[in-house]
């Protein structure tokens, strides 16, 4: 390969220089900050709910945790486990998007929680906070935006306190081939039409269903964790493998 | 997923009652952010219960941390609806308790006060006739034990072709079978626009 050729990666379905990447994701993001939750309702017929419910079941999270909701965006399971870790407990809203932290922190705030969130504009690559900070990380349909996924794991890996565990909730691979190609047709003919329709942006929506299409299946996404020092790593599949959770400690 | 799909309903009952009634709130105080994990042995599922301020929380989960926790079939945790019954019950091996029993007991205390008509609430977020089949398997699978998810897809598979109205409201449905219509009639167009460009070369 020539070695001054430019470093690329995909977006969506495109193959853009890697310095573009995060910034067309921001814009993706800036774009549908505003109607991101009735989105999320309406492509997911509410079911996005019982994944994020799976999420914290699995997240053995109690009373003076400190959590990181990281690619938080408008702040679902922010919310939840600013009541379950309590006032001696904190919680960390981290986006890389101003846009959706503002929807979430006014969302948030509107549900009375405001003693113990931190709203931080950040990005997953290069987590600002020091080594051994967190009992529990959750990223939610976020990792599949990030850039360098490695890098990600390993920086969410380093501040991770030991014995902390990280829950990666993401589009997956599904299980059976008649529900891929159902899903196949709602996501890219569907998905984007109702992205226009709602959001007036079928372009974000299209990207979307690319993204997911490009995020490393159950099994790589495990040897990645694995690879970024994460231990007794499992995944589950939820609705048929549409969604993986996948769960890794450090110790 | 099913299984979640109840208990995320149940919570949400249980959090409407208590709202209502502004003292259950100061008798689950003592048991608050305390972690109760019961086990249901014949249903083969486990379920937390939190207190929090001002919600309680049950989630459906294999996590094995707690601060109590109860374990026994489904009668004889009913059973214990009557206190007096239950050293009997824990010789008899039916029934084990481990952790701090104030968590179970307080729960139990918050709970025996608060009355709720189960099939009423069930109806308010599923339609009656769900709500009434729902509940009847219910009971039905409290007598015959294993509430498998099989069962209960079965069944809300069933439900949802009936008149299930929890998962999409009829106006977004209406309006999304609309979206789907146009989006077919631009296909159309755009067929025809292919097959004039081929026919023209
Ligand atoms: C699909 S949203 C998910 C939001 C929320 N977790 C949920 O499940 O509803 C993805 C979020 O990831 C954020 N994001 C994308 N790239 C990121 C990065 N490199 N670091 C941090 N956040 C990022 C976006 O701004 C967006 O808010």
């Amino acid at each position: 390969m020539n070695e001054n050729q430019e470093k690329t990666t995909h977006f969506g379905y495109k193959t853009v220089a890697e310095t573009e990447k995060a910034s067309m994701v921001a814009d993706v993001f800036h774009s549908v900050a505003a109607k991101y939750d009735v989105m999320n309702d309406l492509m997911s017929f509410g079911i996005h709910r019982l994944w994020k419910r799976q999420t914290i079941a699995s997240s053995g999270v109690r009373k003076g945790h400190h959590v990181l909701d990281l690619a938080g965006g408008t702040g679902d399971l922010t919310a939840k486990f600013s009541q379950l870790v309590g006032d001696t407990g904190q919680v960390v809203l981290g986006d890389i998007n101003s846009s959706m932290l503002k929807v979430g922190r006014e969302k948030l705030h509107n549900l009375g929680l405001v003693s113990n969130i931190d709203y931080v504009q950040m990005n997953a690559e290069a987590l600002p906070f020091p080594d051994n900070s967190f009992d529990l990380i959750t990223i939610a349909f976020g990792l599949r935006n990030v850039t360098d996924k490695d890098k990600a794991l390993r920086s969410m890996y380093r501040i991770l306190k030991p014995g902390g565990r990280l829950l990666v909730l993401e589009f997956s691979k599904p299980e059976h081939e008649v529900l891929s190609k159902a899903y196949d047709f709602y996501s890219f003919n569907l998905l984007p039409k109702m992205g226009e329709l709602v959001a007036n942006d079928s372009e974000s929506y299209k990207y979307l269903a690319e993204s997911i299409r490009m995020h490393p299946d159950q099994d790589t996404l495990k040897s990645m964790m694995e690879d970024a020092g994460f231990e007794q790593t499992t995944y589950q599949n939820l609705t048929g493998g549409i969604v993986a959770l996948h769960r890794g400690f450090k110790y | 997923m099913l299984t979640n799909f109840i208990v995320a309903l149940v919570e949400r009952i249980l959090n409407t009652s208590l709202k209502l009634d502004s003292t259950l709130i100061d008798k689950l105080e003592p048991v608050s952010h305390k972690r109760l994990l019961i086990d249901i042995r014949d249903w083969q599922q486990q379920f937390l219960l939190v207190f929090t301020e001002q919600h309680l929380h049950l989630y459906s989960t294999n996590e094995k941390q707690f601060d109590c926790m109860i374990s026994g079939d489904i009668d004889t945790l009913i059973a214990l609806k009557n206190p007096a019954m239950l050293t009997q019950l824990i010789r008899q091996d039916k029934l084990d308790l481990q952790g701090d029993l104030n968590i179970a007991q307080g729960f139990s205390n918050a709970f025996s006060a608060m009355d709720i008509d189960w099939p009423e609430h069930f109806s308010r977020y599923l339609g009656d006739a769900p709500a009434q089949q729902l509940w009847q398997i219910m009971q039905n699978a409290k007598r015959q034990g294993l509430v498998t998810d099989k069962k209960v897809a079965a069944t809300l598979t069933q439900l949802c072709q009936d008149e299930l109205k929890v998962t999409i409201h009829p106006l977004e449905l209406d309006q999304f079978k609309q979206q789907t219509r146009q989006l077919k009639g631009q296909v159309a167009q755009l067929e025809q626009r292919i097959n004039q460009l081929l026919q023209l070369h």
